[in-house]
């Protein structure tokens, strides 16, 4: 397995060749990058910048493990008004041409989002439909759409069999799911999620969660690899019975406050320890 | 890692959790599959929100879409969803229905609608059908947390029906009020020729696509 992270982790005033040193010198093997998050890295972000994107990526001894994307928080592919629709539709046909352009096989896409307003049942079925004609324009470029699980964020798919029936019925062989084992939350266990999706894993963010030991202890919080709930020696058993063997990209929401740069290093010291299984 | 499967061991799993978007086309039921033919009008480009078209579609399972306004013959009933502009043809298409004694079902996709789109339609709606349609009304607005999110028909049945977010209040001088949300008037139905027209200003298509059952309990009984 290779080490990613992502390179929304950069602190924002270090620049890009700054923070991809950091990156390899952490020891990473590659990085993922956030269309719409950091400023090289933009909707409107030229061919010929995305290709210089690659060249830096490249120089410091990188590669790009996936194009992930947060703007399908604000234009969802599950949104009522067509032209929001469409507007989610292109973010994810701008992933896949970029990261043809970066050298990269994957995407994230966050398929759906239920809310009081737009209800389980339309975002369900406009999250198949949409991704079918997408799954395609993956196909065709060699790429894989990854959707990930952002369970109790998006208000669906919260379990991992309701999940692959999602994927069943979406019936692409360009379309996965890129799970996330921080996400599940209390809702389940990450390992039984990568054995049920195992072949259809097309990445795998890591982050910890402390489950039920937030504010007033009734909340869940994120935290980093190893200090959580998250059981590391099943999940790395899981990993192993599926045959896993791509990226581990690291998503740490809960960012250091001081010296942000030893969040990178420690975070690639944990990954170490779970892809020898030192656990 | 690749996401590659074999046919078979698709097969295989998928029959493990074999839960079918049953409610995905709804099914036509002896209501809405009568002898009188019974049409849904594709207004292509001039249709907003082509799931509700789906929806209606779905309901008489596909048989009853028509594309080619020139070539219909008055029929028993005409639904027309998520109509903006609404051409001429269509227009005549219509009123020969109402003429001859049929029922239209108008669904308004003026919500979802440009200015110019919006301003076409309203004029077709009050010079042709005596219906004037408000502009669009927000039902969700980012500060609102506590909505109600259902329209409430009260003809023929009294069904609650999730609102559609944007949608565009109604008046009619010759026209019944048949369904409001948040108080305001979002479907009406008024005599014309013959027949009689059902103006929808909530549209009910994307509702019937996902298989509301109470969506089609209306729609079935609007068409007896």
């Amino acid at each position: 397995m290779k080490k990613s992270i992502g390179d929304n982790m950069i602190p924002k005033d270090w620049g890009l060749a700054r923070g991809l040193e950091l990156v390899k010198r952490a020891g990473y093997d590659g990085i993922e990058l956030w269309l719409g998050d950091m400023p090289w890295f933009q909707m409107n972000t030229s061919d010929a910048d995305v290709r210089a994107l690659r060249r830096a990526v490249e120089g410091a001894g990188l590669v790009v493990s996936n194009v992930s994307t947060g703007l399908h928080w604000g234009s969802p592919l599950s949104a009522r008004d067509p032209t929001v629709r469409a507007r989610a539709a292109r973010i994810v046909e701008r992933q896949i041409e970029t990261a043809t352009l970066l050298g990269s096989d994957a995407v994230l896409v966050v398929a759906g989002l239920v809310t009081e307003e737009v209800p389980y049942n339309e975002v369900y079925q406009r999250s198949v439909e949409a991704l079918t004609p997408l799954g395609d324009t993956a196909q065709r470029a060699g790429v894989l759409i990854g959707c990930e699980n952002c369970n109790a964020e998006q208000r669906l798919l919260m379990s991992p069999r309701e999940f692959w029936q999602f994927l069943n019925d979406v019936n692409h062989p360009a379309v996965g799911i890129h799970l996330d084992v921080g996400n599940i939350h209390d809702n389940g266990f990450a390992e039984q999620w990568i054995e049920i999706h195992g072949p259809r894993i097309t990445r795998i963010h890591v982050k910890d969660v402390l489950r039920h030991r937030g504010r007033c202890g009734d909340q869940s919080v994120y935290t980093n690899l190893l200090l959580g709930d998250n059981n590391w020696p099943a999940i790395r058993a899981a990993l192993t019975k599926v045959g896993y063997d791509g990226w581990l990209v690291a998503e740490m929401e809960a960012r250091y406050r001081y010296a942000p740069d030893q969040q990178f290093f420690d975070t690639a010291q944990a990954m170490d320890r779970l892809i020898s299984g030192r656990l | 890692m690749t996401v590659r499967l074999t046919r078979r061991q698709f097969l295989e799993c998928s029959a493990t959790v074999a839960v079918p978007l049953r409610w995905r086309l709804g099914r036509a039921s002896p209501e809405v599959s009568g002898a009188r033919e019974q049409l849904v009008l594709d207004l292509g480009p001039h249709c907003s929100l082509r799931e509700s078209l789906s929806g209606y579609a779905a309901a008489f399972e596909g048989r009853a879409l028509r594309t080619d306004v020139s070539s219909l013959a008055p029929c028993a009933v005409l639904i027309v969803p998520a109509a903006v502009e609404i051409p001429p043809a269509a227009v005549r298409a219509i009123t020969a229905c109402l003429e001859t004694g049929g029922r239209v079902i108008l669904e308004s996709g003026a919500g979802f609608a440009s200015e110019r789109d919006l301003s076409r339609h309203r004029g077709v709606l009050r010079d042709v059908f005596r219906v004037h349609v408000a502009s669009p009304i927000d039902l969700w607005p980012e500060a609102n947390g506590s909505a109600i999110p259902y329209v409430d028909f009260t003809w023929p049945v009294a069904v609650k029906v999730r609102d559609f977010s944007s949608v565009v209040p109604l008046a009619s001088r010759a026209g019944e009020i048949i369904a409001r949300v948040n108080g305001l008037a979002v479907g009406l139905k008024r005599p014309f020729g013959r027949g009689s027209l059902i103006v929808l200003g909530s549209p009910l298509g994307p509702a019937l696509w996902t298989g509301d059952a109470e969506a089609r309990q209306w729609l079935r009984a609007a068409l007896r």
